[in-house]
């Protein structure tokens, strides 16, 4: 018997919505490395160059699946910003993964605060508070930051992080969306004095002599879903058996990615998925990252983790910390009950088909059909 | 028909089109096409110059933007996060995708031009999208202003039971002295209102 009869998947071929970025990873390699196929899968990955078009194309079923920023299924359930449409994570691609460039004029500014040494990092954001209060008394324009989405962590860390220091992120800065993949040109055009973006555009700032990775998302928010491996409600109730078997593929290959070795692999592979050298990928892969041109690399083991105990397993309290964020950020309905927020969870969070997953798997791997390591 | 009235004068002024698209020739035919109409166009190819720049810049009316553009998230955050008004947005496409263009349009896209498209048709387009968004732009105003009267009135009304419960006052003594001491400080009510409820929450408090 074949997997396809095994499993009795209602479609084998697949589109799969992809950003160019490290965390894409578990995707990529999936395919690479021929584990989709093993589940009887043919899979096309779908590089899309702004989340607007992996919205859009998700919900109206041009992408059969996509990576999407965390918060992006609680927004398009809610409808914020574009079409309603209920969309599932039962699945988390990546964790952490983001980190915070400044431009080097601004790193360089902080520098001549502290007597000319470089500040401790990660950066603590009260230099960021001073700078502020400095251009407010000298009349000059506001630090403008960018994020690279409005329903992304990477916003919402960007403003803890600044918070700390007391920083009123909605008067005292200015924040902008600018998609990763642009990220570096603007800063290097002084259109912004930092952003918070996923790797690898960090590491290519800071290889480019163009700014300083100041701290990490991990180290604003402790081991934080980042990608979710999205589908639509109605997809998922179609294709319950498909989605199963990719929910597999996938996690079979972010076991693979918890090795080194296999991550240099990876790395590798990025290359032409990205545009970038593997001196750019590599890095944050391999739990490095970089803070200046010439200086020391900071050791951040859980830069990019693809799986750790339960990592993949989507909970409602992640999802819960989401909207607290969300709501931070001004972007729920001031009339958002509670009860309201509890159902967009359940709808939304979907522990239970990573658990049909894992058990399916279990029932495959005593039939003998599947190995993995 | 009032407000159809309204936007032909406005369209009869010039109007400016920041196309942004790495596609010349598509560009430039649509720039052709819009010669001698009230739409003055400029053309950036999105990997040349910086969007936000040349927004801030150029100030257009309408942006016509590829919409396999990275820039489509910038594009689309200028209406919901910055303090950059809100403009008309017009998508390009090369193929002709109708479940991906109803998509856009929900949105918050104004109108769509794929591959096939006259471009004689480019003025009509321009003015469709126009139009549509002025209307959308309606609805969502009168929508903020409705929810923010609602919130007002929440917070007079709240600090209206407090009086009435904590100084013995009646309603209308209540609304009364709210609105005059609004109108003494040159406050709004909403303001007066929150100042009340947190003086007399840390009253009660410290009782």
């Amino acid at each position: 018997m074949t997997i396809q009869q095994d499993l009795a998947l209602e479609q084998t071929d697949l589109d799969i919505g992809i950003v160019a970025l490290t965390d894409c990873a578990p995707l990529v390699m999936a395919k690479h490395l021929g584990f989709f196929e093993q589940w009887g899968l043919q899979v096309n990955l779908h590089i899309q160059h702004s989340w607007a078009t992996v919205r859009d194309r998700l919900h109206t079923g041009l992408l059969d699946a996509a990576q999407m920023l965390a918060p992006m299924p609680l927004a398009s359930t809610l409808g914020l910003n574009g079409a309603k449409c209920d969309v599932i994570n039962a699945f988390n691609l990546s964790m952490n993964g983001n980190g915070i460039t400044l431009s080097t004029a601004l790193f360089e500014q902080i520098k001549q605060l502290n007597n000319g040494q470089e500040p401790v990092l990660p950066l603590d954001s009260s230099w960021i508070k001073q700078i502020v209060q400095n251009k407010r008394d000298n009349g000059q324009a506001k630090l403008r930051f960018a994020a690279v989405y409005p329903y992304s962590c990477h916003l919402f860390q960007l403003r803890d992080w600044l918070s700390i220091a007391e920083i009123d992120v909605d008067n005292d800065i200015e924040i902008i969306i600018i998609p990763p993949t642009e990220m570096t040109a603007a800063l290097e055009n002084d259109e912004i004095d930092g952003f918070c973006v996923g790797t690898p555009w960090n590491t290519k700032a800071v290889r480019a002599g163009i700014g300083a990775t100041v701290i990490t998302s991990c180290d604003i928010w402790q081991e934080a879903p980042e990608k979710v491996l999205a589908v639509t409600s109605q997809w998922q109730q179609q294709h319950p058996n498909t989605f199963i078997a990719l929910l597999a593929a996938v996690q079979q290959t972010c076991e693979w990615l918890n090795s080194t070795a296999n991550r240099f692999e990876a790395a590798a592979v990025l290359q032409t998925y990205l545009g970038e050298p593997l001196d750019v990928i590599a890095p944050s892969l391999i739990g490095s990252c970089l803070t200046t041109q010439n200086g020391t690399p900071r050791n951040i083991p859980a830069y990019n983790r693809f799986i750790s105990k339960d990592a993949n397993l989507p909970k409602l309290s992640q999802g819960r910390v989401l909207l607290d964020k969300m709501a931070t950020a001004h972007q729920l309905p001031h009339d958002f009950t509670q009860a309201q927020k509890q159902q967009l969870l359940k709808d939304v969070y979907r522990p239970d088909l990573y658990k049909s997953m894992l058990d399916m798997k279990k029932k495959m791997t005593q039939l003998g059909d599947i190995q993995y390591s | 028909m009032a407000v159809k009235q309204k936007k032909s004068t406005t369209a009869a002024k010039l109007l400016t089109v920041l196309i942004i698209d790495d596609n010349m020739d598509r560009a430039q035919t649509f720039e052709a096409a819009l010669k001698d109409t009230p739409y003055l166009v400029k053309h950036l190819a999105h990997t040349s110059v910086s969007l936000l720049k040349e927004v801030e810049k150029t100030e257009p009316d309408i942006i016509l933007i590829d919409i396999e553009s990275p820039n489509r998230d910038t594009i689309e955050s200028l209406s919901t996060i910055s303090a950059f008004n809100p403009k008309p947005v017009v998508m390009f496409s090369e193929q002709d995708q109708p479940d991906l263009m109803r998509e856009s349009i929900k949105a918050g896209v104004s109108a769509y031009v794929s591959g096939d498209t006259n471009p004689e048709r480019a003025k009509f387009i321009l003015d469709v999208a126009v139009a549509r968004f002025n209307e959308h732009q309606g609805l969502r105003n009168e929508l903020s202003d409705a929810k923010r009267q609602l919130e007002s009135r929440k917070w007079v009304d709240q600090a209206k039971a407090l009086l009435i419960e904590k100084q013995n006052m009646t309603e209308q003594q209540a609304y009364s002295a709210i609105r005059k001491m609004a109108m003494d400080n040159g406050q709004k009510m909403e303001d007066v209102a929150k100042n009340l409820i947190s003086m007399m929450q840390l009253m009660g408090g410290a009782k």
